[in-house]
């Protein structure tokens, strides 16, 4: 069965909320009702097949195409299944996230993975602000820039970064050197042996973390305001 | 039967359904992959005294383990699956856990699982954290990273557990010690490139073979005096003028045909060393066929035919 494909027709005027199309939301759905759903969730007229062409079976692999920052809420709630977008992504992407894949292979805006409780959510762009903001567990990977206040609020989980170089700005009062809120706090530079069974299960997904093999982090733990049982490991 | 100027005994060897897992030891290198196996498989020869009966498998290499260490592959057996419970997370604790940069995988799957690591966490005291990583075939298996002194320990949260025999058997009867072991040794170099079979006792040789029962009430088992060569004038002996040292070598193994072939292998190994080895019969330990439900017929294990 070909991948259930999304491609956003030209010129979208406004931001689009995209959490009704999740391969647990459309599994027990035809094309037809997939093309009529409502996405804004109202009885307005904006139906799917208003935004995107759609294509395809097989809606335990969705393919968003020719994406940008204006779709919000991609992967809300998500269960299982993958979600492959390639392009920019908006706000929200996998928030409240339970289970599945998303790779994302552009830009992706803020409040990424907001509240995940369980998945994986791959960037090979740049992410913005508040990056797995209030994160229960799963697991997140940028590899491009992050915005202000990664892992904010953060219990469990982690969060992989790529480039240290280019962490958040300084943002008022910091008590660490790697720029991250202060209630993330720096634990060393180590060999975590869990990063290579977890960099192998990438290596069939289309990302660039597939080409990833590194076991050497710097680990930061946090948020200590919510336990401080996460953790963001920023390869060296 | 003869081979090579070897007596084969139409004999069997007597053996029991156990309880079985595989796990599997990765570490920095294969040297304190095998100590934390050397560990964890100690005090591990019969399960009338050791509770489990354990040994090392084989050697694996970086593309056979699933963090891609070099490692070894333990097999463990006990006669119920709450003995085996209890002792692989006891020895886990103690030989995997304490072990430098050891650390442990399932290695067999089955819809049985028992806890690996599902209790060491524990030891974490709350700064442990667990992470759902998909195998190859997409599945997710739940691993646990427990902080140490040494980095963090790694482990995987159940291993299975399957339906396996233990007691497989054959002795070796040789005009001397010497040659007895020489030939047990032998033998056993060739076994350990069969799969799934271990060889528990001792370099996987036994000198006291046993009986069931003794004269003193409280003794399960006792020495098997019908092979023992210092008694031949006081019992009834199994034994003929000649022979004066009897060596056995025990197997235990995932399925009846993985033992029979490690039998047949480990025989015509020492069969291959002639008469001139010293060694002059095989025979197997049995205890009349009422015992245990399976049966390794030597003749029929080596193709031969048996009553």
């Amino acid at each position: 069965m070909s991948a259930l494909t999304f491609t956003l027709k030209p010129n979208l005027a406004f931001k689009l909320d995209c959490r009704h199309l999740t391969p647990n939301s459309l599994a027990d759905l035809t094309l037809t009702q997939i093309k009529n759903l409502s996405l804004l969730n109202t009885k307005s007229s904006h139906k799917v097949s208003d935004f995107f062409e759609v294509s395809g079976e097989n809606s335990q692999n969705i393919i968003f195409k020719n994406t940008n920052n204006q779709l919000d809420y991609i992967g809300h709630k998500m269960t299982n299944g993958q979600i492959i977008i390639e392009g920019d992504c908006g706000d929200f992407l996998g928030a409240n996230m339970q289970g599945g894949t998303i790779v994302c292979q552009g830009n992706a805006g803020d409040r990424l993975g907001d509240q995940m409780r369980r998945g994986l959510i791959l960037i090979d762009g740049n992410v913005g602000d508040y990056c797995g903001s209030r994160m229960i567990a799963g697991t997140i990977g940028v590899l491009g820039s992050i915005g202000k206040y990664t892992g904010y609020a953060m219990k469990r989980g982690t969060i992989i970064l790529k480039k240290p170089a280019i962490l958040n700005k300084p943002i008022g009062v910091l008590t660490n050197h790697s720029n991250f809120h202060s209630t993330i706090q720096d634990c060393g530079t180590h060999t975590l042996p869990f990063l290579a069974l977890l960099f192998q299960s990438f290596q069939t997904l289309p990302s660039k973390f597939s080409g990833l093999n590194k076991q050497r982090v710097q680990r930061f733990a946090g948020d200590l305001a919510c336990n401080g049982n996460g953790e963001i490991l920023v390869i060296v | 039967m003869l081979i090579n100027g070897i007596t084969i005994d139409d004999s069997f060897a007597e053996a029991f359904n156990m309880r079985a897992t595989r796990v599997i030891v990765t570490a920095l290198n294969l040297k304190w992959a095998y100590h934390a196996a050397n560990a964890m498989t100690g005090f591990a020869t019969s399960v009338i005294g050791c509770g489990v009966e354990a040994g090392i498998e084989r050697e694996l290499s970086i593309s056979e383990t699933p963090d891609g260490r070099l490692g070894v592959s333990v097999l463990m057996f006990a006669m119920g699956s709450k003995v085996l419970m209890q002792q692989l997370e006891t020895r886990m604790g103690q030989c995997i856990l304490t072990c430098p940069t050891a650390a442990a995988f399932a290695g067999i799957a089955s819809e049985d699982q028992i806890n690996l690591g599902a209790h060491l966490r524990y030891f974490g005291d709350g700064f442990q954290t667990s992470k759902l990583i998909p195998d190859t075939n997409g599945k997710a298996k739940r691993y646990w990273r427990i902080p140490v002194m040494d980095g963090e320990f790694l482990v995987q949260e159940t291993t299975g557990m399957v339906r396996a025999i233990g007691g497989g058997n054959f002795l070796i009867l040789a005009t001397s010690q010497t040659a007895a072991l020489n030939a047990a040794e032998i033998a056993i170099e060739a076994m350990k490139k069969i799969p799934n079979v271990i060889m528990p006792f001792p370099g996987g040789v036994v000198r006291s073979g046993s009986k069931v029962g003794s004269k003193y009430p409280k003794m399960f088992a006792s020495t098997n005096d019908a092979f023992c060569p210092t008694l031949k004038g006081l019992v009834q002996t199994e034994l003929s003028d000649d022979i004066e040292s009897v060596m056995e070598i025990v197997i235990d193994g995932l399925s009846f045909d993985d033992i029979a072939k490690a039998m047949k292998v480990g025989i015509e190994a020492i069969c291959a060393l002639g008469i001139k080895s010293g060694v002059k019969r095989i025979s197997a330990g049995n205890y009349g066929g009422k015992l245990g439900p399976h049966h390794f017929k030597l003749h029929q294990i080596l193709g031969g035919v048996s009553k």
